[in-house]
């Protein structure tokens, strides 16, 4: 997304919001254009299991791995508790919903189950993010890692509310306007829908107050408090408007697979989020979109490529592991900081007098 | 610590009284009325002493992760790693050699040298970058777990307590008072009581070491400044890998004692890393103390949680967790 | 440089402000003491400075001057002694909220945001000490904090260079946006540490103007070594040894001072 300056373009402040929408979308680059009509007309050209399994799963991945991108690029906390959070809104879908268990479900309406997940898991979000925020760097990360584990073994235990080790199954979306939301085509818009709209709402607030004060923080947040900011109540902040991000993939996610479990966020899921995020890239909120496709698309074939290698299929942990290991060895800003430094070569090779340093 | 109990009058009362009254628990005969509320002495005897000995078993593997990460800054979330490979290596040669001890030997100096590889290809080329670092190491984890997960399969293995281990040993605590006046003292494995033995001494050298002798004043200098140590003629690279070798190996041999006490399996790597995470998270980064005291507070909330409370020990751990980083961010003994 | 006091969303009316700028001190401080370990760095301090005062604060490298600054601002919690902004006792309040009171500060090292451009970084600081710091959505043309920014940039001289990227501007230019940054909303009173360093002849006769030209409420202490600037702006001296104060007086009695000569200005003294 181009850089848009405080204030936006345009004369006149007081513009429609059609009209400020245009200009939007016209100051982005082509190729936007182009992946745009393509994923729009996407259901012409794949079948059904490209847009359920590959699709509908990599936009999933992709919103969790996005709040993470937000906190760690935007704020230089590394979370690993999104998967969890995800995975407590999935949970609150099933619990408060519809499902196989009939003993636990409360059979509560879609208008009030998603909401109240939502606001559930964002809670959950931000006392995590209370006590991970006074610790600096390294410590968040080893701090939400150990809350993502209390997650995994209290869901396996706990048989009252989260039915233990069974989980959840037969948590389906409801049938809103005479459609089957779990149906291929439907799912996939609805899908694609959400991660649209996640993404533009990262990039949007990215440049409101408070995604720059973030920013500042995140940079300095010696100087952030000097200018009069709560540095820890905007770190906090920041988790809980991540959280809701993350529980839209969460609820998804307990949709698309009908069923939820402690596994779902087991400790191999959550170090997968991070994976899929440093992978993509945490300076840009694409990023994960494109870690979650590569991860996508290499969990679900590198077993029958390793196959047809005469290789056993079922080390594609140990290809993803050794993936994840280069990338973050020689291109820790991954896949989208290589892409940037191909460009910038390859620019300056064209011109030396036009060298312009590359966006933040 | 004269400092601590002179500012906090009202909190050292309440702790002696509460050390006092448990300490009467353990040592006094229960009466009826105690055994009716709080179960037979002899089920809590042993839930105590097994949180007390799987403190010394987390003591051990979090002293190597809380000395690499407090003292030299690296962070290594493939110590979890050095845990299982330490474990999977420690049944082999125990079985190849039919040498419980030998095996102990032979793990530390394979996993220290890991160790040493680790150190020089991650943590020397990326010095200072800590998230980095982290990343890297997760990398590792995953692709040494895979190909542990490729060479020993799913199944547990046990490793065999040597002979002369075996068995229970009295230990000069009341059990029980039989109703013709007999007393019955605690029977408990030989194993573990060897095991805490062990581990007490090794955390005290390791507090000698690191407090009272030359190379531990360098070492602790030499993280504050490395440029200093650098300047004064002491060779800091190999002080810093013989530490990072011996943290290292202390993880292989836990993987031992593990083994010994539950078993080797795929996913105690990640288990005994979380542990090593809370530990120094509730102890404080760089302290042996503090790894001894949040070892000891954890096991003991484990053990007795399972004994007392199943469905929710677990939540216990992460409950101190949480009430640390609250109040005392720091952790414990952290500054 | 009227633009600066009608500066929007001000934490109390002007009227408000001018009226208790009669009855209390700006900044006092009685007995401040910091230890870290055995050294001693501030030793029983004790200031007093009228609101809109101009202090000058002189002593040589070590004698505490920026400690002394770092507990005004809240960095540090003093060891002992208690410290009053505008009459309210702010001793254990954490930084932003002394700042939300009136108070700003420069830095020695210019702590400004590479990453940002400067009216990103000017904006930020008018965002700070008014409402709205989590607001989601963005500013648009005709917002008030814009405006007050872009009235800041141009008051610092730093109008062509507004959407530059501040790692692209040169040493002056940062230094200059330093003092943009603390004179962001409504200033009460300023910590300026060591404003001049580095600076050539030239910006620091612009200096001098900004400083000597700010209106008449905000009062302000000034860190400097170039005693030449820091004379020039302040009409009262501090002057700092080993931690404490040890004279206090006019800029013309503490040049002349035998004392201060020994200590400071002739012997070329060391902390």
């Amino acid at each position: 997304m181009s850089e848009q300056s405080l204030g936006g373009g345009g004369a006149d402040g007081r513009r429609s919001l059609v009209a400020r929408l245009n200009a939007g979308l016209r100051s982005l680059p082509p190729a936007y254009g182009v992946v745009g009509v393509l994923l729009l007309l996407m259901p012409l050209l794949a079948n059904d299991f490209f847009l359920f399994q590959i699709f509908g799963w990599a936009f999933i991945l992709g919103m969790i791995a996005l709040s993470l991108m937000f906190l760690a690029g935007y704020g230089g906390m590394v979370s690993l508790a999104q998967m969890s959070i995800a995975a407590l809104a999935g949970y609150m879908v099933a619990i408060l919903g519809d499902s196989g268990a009939t003993a636990i479900s409360l059979g509560w309406p879609w208008w009030l189950y998603v909401p109240v997940a939502i606001l559930v898991a964002a809670a959950f979000a931000t006392f995590i993010g209370a006590l991970a925020v006074r610790t600096e760097g390294i410590y968040t990360i080893m701090i939400t890692l150990a809350f993502a584990a209390a997650f995994f073994y209290f869901t396996r235990q706990n048989y009252t509310i989260f039915n233990g080790y069974s989980g959840f199954s037969n948590v389906v979306p409801p049938r809103l306007f005479g459609v089957n939301w779990r149906s291929p085509v439907a799912f996939y818009y609805l899908s694609l829908g959400c991660a649209v709209l996640s993404y533009f709402a990262v990039v949007y607030v990215s440049r409101a107050p408070f995604g720059l004060a973030l920013q500042g923080i995140r940079d300095n947040p010696r100087r952030m408090a000097a200018l009069g900011f709560n540095v820890v109540a905007h770190r906090v902040a920041a988790y809980t408007f991540a959280a809701v991000i993350a529980s839209v993939g969460g609820i998804l996610l307990v949709w698309q697979n009908a069923q939820i479990s402690p596994g779902t966020a087991g400790l191999p899921a959550v170090i997968d989020i991070l994976v899929i995020a440093i992978v993509g890239g945490l300076v840009r909120p694409i990023g994960p979109f494109i870690g979650a496709f590569i991860y996508v698309l290499l969990r679900t074939f590198s077993p029958d490529v390793l196959e047809a290698l005469a290789l056993p299929g079922d080390r594609f942990k140990l290809i993803i592991g050794l993936g994840f290991l280069v990338v973050v060895y020689w291109s820790p800003d991954g896949v989208l900081g290589l892409w940037e430094r191909w460009r910038s070569r390859r620019r300056r090779r064209r011109d030396p007098l036009m060298d312009r340093g590359s966006e933040p | 610590m004269n400092d601590i109990i002179r500012r906090n009058p009202g909190w050292t009362v309440a702790i002696a009284l509460l050390a006092a009254a448990v300490v009467w628990l353990i040592v006094a005969p229960w009466s009826a009325g105690m055994e009716a509320t709080f179960g037979r002495k002899q089920i809590f005897l042993n839930a105590l002493f097994n949180g007390i000995t799987l403190g010394a078993l987390y003591f051990l593997v979090a002293s190597g992760f809380t000395l690499i990460f407090g003292l030299m800054k690296n962070v290594n979330l493939a110590h979890g790693s050095l845990y299982l490979l330490g474990g999977y290596l420690g049944f082999e040669i125990s079985e190849a050699t039919g040498s419980w001890l030998f095996s102990f030997v032979v793990v530390f100096i394979a996993v220290a040298m890991l160790g040493v590889v680790l150190q020089y290809t991650v943590f020397r080329r990326m010095e200072g970058e800590d998230l980095r670092q982290t990343l890297v190491t997760i990398g590792i984890s995953i692709v040494l777990a895979d190909i542990m997960l490729w060479l020993w399969g799913g199944p547990s293995y046990q490793i065999l307590t040597p002979d002369w281990l075996r068995g229970p040993v009295d230990l000069p605590l009341i059990a029980a008072v039989r109703d013709s006046g007999e007393v019955i003292y605690l029977r408990y494995p030989a194993v573990r009581i060897a095991i805490l033995v062990a581990s007490i001494a090794l955390g005290v050298l390791m507090w000698l070491a690191l407090n009272r002798t030359r190379i531990g004043m360098l070492i602790r200098a030499g993280v504050d400044d490395r440029e200093m140590l650098a300047a004064s003629g002491v060779r800091v690279q190999i002080i810093f890998m013989v530490v990072f070798a011996f943290g290292a190996g202390l993880a292989g041999i836990a993987g031992i004692v593990g083994g010994t006490f539950q078993s080797v399996v795929a996913g105690e790597d990640m288990r005994f890393l979380l542990a090593s995470l809370v530990v120094v998270i509730v102890g404080g980064m760089g302290s042996i103390l503090g790894a001894a005291l949040g070892a000891v507070l954890i096991g003991l909330a484990e053990q007795l949680g399972s004994v007392y409370a199943p469905t929710y020990s677990v939540v216990f751990t992460f409950l101190i967790m949480a009430l640390v980083l609250a109040f005392r961010p720091q952790g414990l003994m952290g500054r | 440089m009227s633009t600066l006091e009608t500066r929007s969303l001000p934490p109390r009316s002007v009227s408000e402000r001018l009226a208790a700028a009669g009855t209390a001190n700006a900044l006092e401080l009685r007995g401040v003491t910091k230890r870290f370990g055995a050294l001693a760095a501030l030793v029983d301090v004790t200031i007093t400075v009228k609101p809109g005062e101009r202090r000058a604060v002189l002593g040589s490298n070590g004698a505490g001057k920026t400690t002394l600054f770092n507990c005004v601002t809240g960095d540090f919690l003093p060891t002992s002694g208690t410290i009053r902004l505008f009459g309210e006792d702010v001793t254990n309040f954490p930084p932003h909220e002394r700042i939300r009171r009136g108070l700003r500060r420069t830095y020695q090292i210019s702590l400004l945001f590479k990453g940002l451009s400067v009216i990103d970084n000017v904006y930020l600081a008018c965002r700070g000490v008014s409402r709205g710091r989590f607001s989601l959505i963005r500013p648009r043309k005709g917002d008030p904090l814009l405006q007050s920014a872009r009235e800041l940039i141009e008051a610092v001289h730093l109008n062509d260079s507004a959407a530059t990227r501040v790692s692209e501007l040169s040493y002056g230019q940062q230094r200059q946006l330093e003092i943009a940054l603390a004179l962001a909303g409504a200033p009460r009173f300023v910590l300026f540490d060591e404003p001049a360093a580095g600076l050539s002849p030239k910006e620091r006769a612009e200096l001098v103007e900004i400083l000597t030209n700010l209106p008449g409420h905000i009062g302000y202490i000034i860190i400097e070594h170039d005693m030449d600037v820091a004379l020039r702006v302040a009409e009262s001296v501090s002057m700092m040894h080993n931690g404490r104060i040890f004279k206090e007086g006019l800029p013309s009695e503490i040049e002349n001072d035998p004392e201060v000569q020994e200590l400071y200005l002739g012997g070329g003294g060391h902390g």
